[in-house]
């Protein structure tokens, strides 16, 4: 996301903007959500900090908006709109997240490169983006995905630049959908939220944690793209491998026998490696999904 | 002192303590080995945590451990250690817990905080024969702000501190010497891909008194630039190459417990991660690696004289 916004904030300002884009960092993990912002005005912008009030929404993986803490939909109102690269269309996911602002998809199809590959993400994110907001021509968003990805080899900017345009033109419908929003005035400044803390002894306010293991409420399952499934009729039950190696501990053994819990498995594919028969097979998380929608179809 | 209980594979624990849901990354070397040892030591430990990527192990309201965690700053968990032994020892004296009540000190440090930072803070500990356990996950760099050199960081290493064509300049300092040479009771090295070597360390550490520490080699995705589920075949090379040295001090006394015969040429460990890629490029690579490997070799040529 941070080169997404890196290469809007400079195509932006090459048609004359004033620009702020700024990378958010939390933990940096692998899998963890990352953010990023960016405000262009032609006049010079005083805000600073986080974006509350969106214009335009990237999301770039689709499976964020299923988790409260990564608050891709935080600030959202009706004349948001939101961009998301999916497999989905934006009608499902309008009524998915209840949402009211206009919903674009970029997506994934064999007619255009455009593809949800990770090295490209943020040149389709920003070429999305760029057509959006209706004020960055091609050209400009070409030489902008260009200079920001300079350092890298010649054949990657090529296929980032086929990414980035492709996905400009398939946006063309919803050219200027994004409406600027107005900035807010140092005159009549927004009030905080406060938050009432009412005094509680310290056993209750304190930020103590007073049960064990409740890491396990977090689904780092969700993290997921690839899923490896346990072929039992392969597995020899030498349950010590996957399970002592798996660096999370989501393989339980129950009567011998291996069993990945999903809901923690965050897809390292360490047991797959590992497994001394090969009786683990890696499948791609979305279409096991789709398998696991149909069988539950099938069972109702 | 006992004989171990693990003997095979199939002793290892099959019953996992540490809770899963931590943010940790896929395939994370440190967390495969911290919960390998976290089942070994059980449930009846204080982990004092020094910043690091495993300060968000337990991040309000959630936490892996099933009992006390304290959050140190990075040059303080031996000292935070100190106060909770210290604390804990009063409540013995007074009879508050019993002698079964009483709890492991266990510090859970980085690489930045053991062979840096936090040094001087362990020194003093092991020389007040401070009663706690010691676990060094070490990734070989500042992993937690985008892995920026460390003293841990071995020679010719690309870091985001170090992106020069020859990676690292310096070596990867010898903590496992250091703090042996305090004469502590127990030093050891270990890996997550060597699960029942390090089980049997982490029951004999357990067993004993006095200041005990561990170094466990972490691989890592994100800092050491390869696919998460290479973790345990990359740890497995470290072991055979030789470039990490399975060992343990107790009295005076080094032994290692694994003898990679015949060793593997340490590019096979080398070439599977990117932030080694620039040794096999061109004719100055060429030269490093041949550094690294002699280096490797007059260490294991000591030891097996």
């Amino acid at each position: 996301m941070k080169t997404a916004s890196r290469i809007l904030g400079r195509a932006f300002f090459a048609e004359g903007f004033e620009v702020q884009d700024a990378p958010r960092y939390g933990a940096e993990r692998r899998g963890a959500p990352i953010f990023a912002y960016v405000r262009a005005a032609r006049e010079a912008i005083n805000e600073r900090g986080i974006i509350t009030t969106p214009d335009l929404v990237v999301v770039a993986d689709d499976t964020l908006p299923a988790i409260p803490a990564a608050g891709t939909l935080a600030g959202v109102d009706d004349r948001t709109v939101l961009l998301i690269i999916s497999r989905e269309p934006a009608d499902t996911w309008r009524s998915r997240l209840n949402l009211s602002c206009s919903v674009v998809v970029i997506r994934e199809d064999v007619e255009s490169p455009v593809s949800e590959e990770m090295p490209f993400k943020g040149a389709v994110c920003a070429g999305g983006a760029a057509h959006l907001v209706g004020v960055i021509p091609r050209p400009t968003l070409a030489q902008a995905i260009e200079r920001e990805l300079d350092s890298m080899p010649a054949a990657m900017i090529e296929a980032n630049l086929e990414h980035g345009l492709a996905a400009f033109d398939q946006l063309a419908d919803h050219a200027g959908a994004v409406q600027q929003g107005v900035g807010v005035s140092a005159d009549n400044p927004r009030p905080p939220q406060w938050v009432d803390l009412p005094l509680q002894p310290a056993g209750a306010a304190a930020p103590v944690i007073q049960a064990a293991a409740t890491s396990v409420e977090v689904h780092t399952g969700l993290w997921r793209s690839v899923r490896p499934v346990i072929d039992d009729e392969r597995c020899v039950g030498c349950w010590w491998v996957c399970s002592t190696f798996c660096p999370d501990g989501a393989i339980e053994v129950r009567d011998g026998r291996p069993h990945i819990d999903y809901e923690h498995c965050k897809g390292c594919m360490v047991c797959v490696a590992k497994c001394p028969p090969h009786a683990i097979d890696t499948i791609p998380e979305h279409a096991a999904q789709q398998a696991d929608r149909e069988d539950h179809h099938r069972d109702a | 002192m006992k004989e171990s209980m693990y003997k095979r594979m199939k002793d290892l624990p099959s019953a996992h303590l540490l809770g899963t849901g931590t943010p940790m990354c896929a395939g994370c070397g440190g967390l495969e080995a911290l919960h390998e040892i976290y089942d070994v030591l059980g449930s009846r430990t204080v982990f004092v945590n020094a910043a690091g990527c495993m300060t968000l192990l337990a991040t309000y309201p959630f936490t892996p451990f099933r009992g006390s965690w304290l959050y140190t700053a990075m040059a303080s968990a031996p000292a935070g250690a100190q106060g909770i032994r210290d604390a804990l020892d009063i409540l013995l004296q007074r009879r508050s817990i019993t002698k079964e009540e009483d709890l492991d000190v266990v510090v859970l440090t980085g690489d930045g905080a053991a062979y840096g930072m936090g040094l001087s803070a362990t020194s003093g500990a092991i020389e007040r024969g401070l009663d706690f356990l010691y676990i060094c996950y070490d990734n070989e760099g500042y992993g937690n702000t985008g892995q920026q050199y460390s003293g841990a960081t071995p020679h010719g290493a690309r870091t985001a501190t170090s992106r020069g064509p020859s990676g690292f300049a310096g070596f990867k300092k010898d903590l496992f010497s250091i703090w042996a040479a305090h004469k502590p009771t127990y030093v050891a090295t270990v890996i997550g891909a060597e699960p029942l070597d390090l089980a049997r360390k982490v029951e004999k550490a357990k067993q004993l008194d006095g200041p005990r520490l561990i170094i466990a080699l972490a691989p890592c995705p994100t800092g050491w630039d390869y696919e998460p589920r290479h973790t345990a075949d990359i740890g497995k090379l470290a072991v055979q190459t030789g470039i990490w040295p399975l060992k343990e001090y107790v009295d005076g006394t080094v032994t290692h417990t694994r003898m990679p015969r015949p060793r593997r040429p340490v590019a096979e460990y080398l070439k599977m991660q990117g932030r080694f890629a620039h040794l096999f490029l061109d004719q100055r690579g060429k030269h490093m690696l041949a550094e690294i490997q002699a280096r490797i070799d007059r260490y294991w040529d000591t030891v097996e004289a």
